[in-house]
């Protein structure tokens, strides 16, 4: 093998080919459609956010990003879900089993699980009200300053 | 030249942390270059209880001079109380600084040999920065300490003690451009004599795209991640996200992961899960080449080299966008996509799945950026011009 004794620099961004950078706005613009359709208002994605929502808390919108997962996933799911049963031997014995076992925990629950989703939705509202009411303030606070140091400037 | 080499851990076979596999590949590349070496290391193996577990002494490896050392007692308690401080953001003193740094892993037998031998050495490569080790090192011998930091963005690589000796050493060999402007940040005002990046070269390979799903019977499109699972890794967002991506998008899209450590798996993602555990460096190669994508969504790294050698299997790689560094190398390649969300990984993962030109361009950009900028003889030369100054 030949010693190379020079290299490239060290950043060639937008080599030939394909532009990474012109594909990552084609992936945001697409993102942002499909945002605007609401085709991401889903329990799931807001599920699926939250080991990484630990990643952004240093983001400029990171109360925007966590407040929308907290919306989505705000009620408690008391519905009916599939059951499943692996072992297939008795899989029809265990899934009756666990189904009069579900009927009996829904039923003694659910008076319990609608509390919770009342005080999770009192919650919610409170953290976008506070929310809303320091960024005002903030907001407030920044004008202030800066008329300030224009105002010493003078 | 002499050059000493000093590394925490040095594994009999093989090697585990990425900085000890850096450092080891250094010395032979020094070697090769017809520098006299000697690799300095500890008696441990296991960088969690840093026990003695190897015998102290001379041995030779690969024609390279080794000596291991013991390692410094230590208050395990103390470490990890300070640990929990620094990795929470806490503030701490000067005396609570030292006190953390000096129960890391130490060896003041290393030091003093290397303190005896100093006249006949000329230069000194140690590192990672985090080890009171390299800390002790580099204060010995400041003017001959060449530091391989592999610094993080993190709060460990905000204690003023450490960066007060590291500002004094000789000079400093980079992963990346990244982590030499983080080490900008951390050390205003920084000038030593000697500043590159250097990095580590990977010896060219071809693995075939079929191999793996002949071996294993694995038909299904994936993604792969090899490497330690681990919160600090990103894997249980990995994990989360491709979760979601199956039952959203109803595509079977399996996730293959090779290296070591726990992962959760939720039952919906069993049957698509597969763990490879410690393969051989081929079947790695092979996973990789026959992936859809290679999935990192680390957000602290110095270099990550299993990205590199994903792409020299010719697979596009799909990182975190906060994650500099794998950014960083994505965009100097163009030779993967990042993400910052769920929907964001959504939408890239189907163009990768859905897009084939696509991916074979991604993934040959990678290739030909790995071969340019990593080669081993790229990078000898690279090491080759910061020992010379």
């Amino acid at each position: 093998m030949n010693e190379q004794t020079e290299t490239p620099p060290a950043i060639t961004i937008g080599a030939d080919g394909v532009d990474v950078h012109r594909i990552e706005r084609e992936i945001l613009e697409a993102v942002a459609a499909k945002r605007a359709r609401g085709e991401y208002d889903d329990a799931a994605v807001a599920r699926a956010e939250r080991n990484n929502i630990l990643a952004l808390k240093d983001d400029k919108e990171f109360m925007e990003r966590y407040l929308a997962c907290l919306r989505q996933i705000v009620p408690v799911d008391i519905n009916d879900f599939e059951i499943v049963e692996r072992r297939s031997r008795l899989a029809p014995l265990l899934k009756a089993l666990k189904r009069t076992i579900w009927k009996l925990l829904k039923f003694y629950t659910y008076r319990l699980w609608s509390q919770q989703n009342q005080t999770n939705g009192v919650l919610l509202a409170a953290i976008e009200i506070m929310d809303r009411r320091h960024g005002a303030e903030v907001a407030a606070l920044r004008a202030r300053i800066e008329a300030l140091e224009r105002a010493s400037a003078k | 030249m002499k050059i000493a080499f000093v590394s925490p851990r040095l594994h009999e076979r093989g090697s585990v942390g990425g900085a000890e596999t850096l450092l080891w590949n250094m010395a032979r590349d020094a070697a090769a270059l017809g520098h006299e070496v000697v690799f300095l290391t500890t008696c441990a193996l296991d960088h969690i209880s840093w026990k003695n577990a190897l015998p102290e002494g001379r041995a030779d490896r690969d024609g390279i001079e080794v000596h291991r050392f013991r390692v410094d007692p230590r208050d395990e308690g103390q470490l990890a109380r300070f640990q929990i401080d620094i990795t929470r953001g806490a503030r701490l003193s000067p005396a609570q600084q030292l006190s953390w740094i000096s129960n890391t892993a130490n060896s003041s037998w290393l030091v003093e040999w290397l303190r005896a031998a100093a006249p006949s050495i000329d230069r000194v490569v140690a590192g990672p920065y985090l080890f009171g080790l390299t800390w002790n090192v580099c204060r010995a011998l400041p003017d001959k300490t060449l530091l391989v930091p592999c610094f993080h963005d993190e709060g460990y690589a905000r204690q003023g003690v450490l960066l007060d000796a590291y500002r004094k050493a000789r000079g400093f060999l980079f992963n990346t451009d990244p982590e030499r402007e983080l080490a900008h940040s951390l050390m205003p005002g920084l000038s030593p004599r000697v500043e590159s990046v250097v990095a580590m070269g990977i010896e060219p390979f071809e693995a075939d795209k079929r191999a793996f799903a002949a071996r294993t019977g694995i038909a299904a499109p994936y993604v792969i991640y090899s490497g330690r699972r681990e919160d600090g890794k990103g894997t249980p967002v990995l994990v989360d996200f491709l979760d979601c991506f199956r039952r959203r998008t109803g595509r079977d899209v399996h996730l293959v992961m090779t290296g070591s450590g726990q992962v959760q798996i939720p039952p919906s993602l069993a049957s698509a899960f597969h763990d490879l555990g410690f393969v051989s460096e081929q079947a790695k190669r092979e996973a990789m080449a026959g992936a859809a994508a290679f999935v990192h969504p680390s957000l602290n790294e110095s270099l990550s080299i299993v990205l590199l050698e994903a792409w020299l299997a010719r697979t596009p790689a799909l990182v975190h966008s906060r994650g500099r560094v794998l950014r960083w190398q994505c965009e100097s390649s163009c030779g993967g996509l990042w993400f910052t969300d769920y929907p964001e990984f959504e939408e890239a993962l189907l163009r990768l799945l859905d897009d084939a030109p696509l991916n074979a361009v991604l993934g040959a950009q990678g290739r030909r950026y790995v071969l340019e900028r990593y080669s081993p003889a790229a990078v000898r030369a690279r090491l080759a011009a910061a020992l010379e100054v």
